[in-house]
């Protein structure tokens, strides 16, 4: 009879495993999926998510976490756009390996994206070349400022 | 990723004297659970009711785990076995005992497990604290425990498919909760659970629903994953004055002596660029009634 009970035990606690990992807040304003996508993200970026490891699959990470599968998969999309983690079939999320060069690669590439729609932006209000670098350098200079 | 769907459906048609119901296409996604929504009269369990095969007389044709037919359905016993469902009416007789109901159960399907069955039974504190009762007689339960009886006996079957009838309705906030709780265990049991319920209490369930089907006068007119319609829809909410300049961008609205709040397509949203507007994501029970409003007779 104990037997059965730690077997029960064991299972509640690996039931609430990923509750217990990840806190998320149904009101505060921030959609679920962006919650759970910032909280992996931060412990793959600092390593407590080792290269090629696995991320609770999708299931039972909306088992624990009392939400709906497609917001885990909402999640693990973002991160998988992102370059963290890659999807193998039938087995779930890995996380990618996390070297500076990629890290460097993936924030060059949003600044690339970044300054693309600044440049969409400036051909509807019509600015010139030169007023756009003006603009640029302005705000470089007042980012650099304390 | 490719989906796959559990239920292919195509040109469902059924003719009543004042409703029609006529789903060109229909599809159920596999590894998740859908809701079905709408309106009472909307057509949901005249469709459950063809899908699962209860009502025969219908046009169109149904593709079950991509293999099997709807007459299939009937025939191979296979189809039956992978399917679970649970109605509206309670479909044991009234003077059916408990132990008869789960001895009839194990006749019925190979892959029906008593002790499961008797574990869900006391899980959902069905017959009190004295445990489980096989001499308890249907006609003695509440119409809230009933429904518990039918979960029971469909989560003690191994199937790969549930359909269920307004599960919630007959139950409790609590058994509400769990009611979530068992469909999430169902999923997560394997890769391919799929579970299919149509719900009035969109709410209570929103946070166990990946898919919305939405359906008014007997045709579907919406669905799609909950994600992808919270970014199709916004909530918008802004001042008195400006009500007649929403009024023909907005989905739908409301106003009152104050102001208006209304959903919008998120595409349109740029139309009202310069206006003092707040916008929120909405929940899917802003989206599944203002949807039912577009649709609706209800003035």
């Amino acid at each position: 009879m104990t037997g059965r009970k730690d077997a029960l035990c064991i299972q509640y606690v690996q039931q609430n495993k990923w509750g217990e990992y990840l806190k998320i807040s149904q009101n505060n304003g921030i959609p679920i999926y962006k919650q759970i996508a910032d909280a992996f993200r931060s412990d793959i970026l600092s390593g407590k998510f080792k290269q090629g490891e696995y991320l609770p699959s999708i299931r039972e990470l909306a088992r624990d976490l009392r939400i709906s599968v497609i917001t885990t998969m909402k999640a693990y999309e973002q991160l998988e756009a992102e370059g963290l983690v890659t999807a193998s079939q039938g087995k779930g999320f890995y996380v990618n390996a996390q070297d500076s060069e990629m890290l460097k690669e993936q924030h060059l590439r949003k600044v690339e994206e970044a300054l693309v729609s600044a440049i969409e932006a400036a051909k509807i209000a019509g600015m010139s070349e030169a007023e756009l670098i003006d603009t640029l350098k302005t705000l470089i200079s007042m980012s650099i400022l304390p | 990723m490719d989906q796959s769907y559990v239920i292919n459906a195509t040109n469902i048609k059924k003719h009543f004297k004042n409703f029609t119901l006529d789903v060109p296409e229909f599809k159920l996604p596999e590894g998740f659970a859908t809701a079905l929504i709408g309106e009472n009269g909307a057509g949901k369990t005249t469709l459950l009711n063809i899908l699962t095969g209860i009502r025969l007389d219908y046009e169109g044709q149904i593709r079950y785990f991509d293999k099997y037919s709807e007459t299939d359905l009937n025939n191979i016993p296979d189809v039956k076995e992978r399917i679970g469902y649970t109605g509206t009416d309670n479909y044991y007789l009234p003077h059916w005992t408990v132990g008869q109901i789960e001895d009839i159960s194990s006749i019925l399907f190979d892959r029906f497990h008593p002790d499961k069955f008797r574990k869900y039974c006391n899980d959902l504190a069905m017959f009190g604290p004295a445990g489980f009762d096989k001499s308890k007689k249907v006609n003695a339960l509440s119409d809230g425990t009933k429904t518990k009886l039918m979960l029971a006996n469909v989560l003690a079957r191994d199937t790969d498919l549930l359909i269920m009838d307004e599960p919630a309705s007959p139950l409790d906030p609590l058994m509400r909760d769990k009611l979530c709780e068992l469909i999430r265990e169902y999923i997560n049991s394997g890769e391919n659970k799929t579970v299919f319920f149509s719900t009035h209490n969109i709410s209570d369930m929103e946070s166990v629903t990946d898919y919305a089907i939405i359906m008014e006068q007997g045709k579907i007119v919406e669905q799609g994953f909950v994600e992808d319609l919270k970014e199709k829809y916004i909530v918008v909410k802004g001042e008195k004055e400006d009500i007649e300049k929403v009024r023909p961008i907005l989905y739908t609205m409301s106003q009152s002596n104050y102001g208006f709040e209304g959903i919008c397509l998120s595409e349109d949203l740029d139309k009202l660029a310069g206006l003092d507007i707040v916008t929120e994501t909405p929940s899917l029970f802003k989206i599944s009634v203002n949807v039912m409003k577009k649709n609706s007779l209800i003035k």
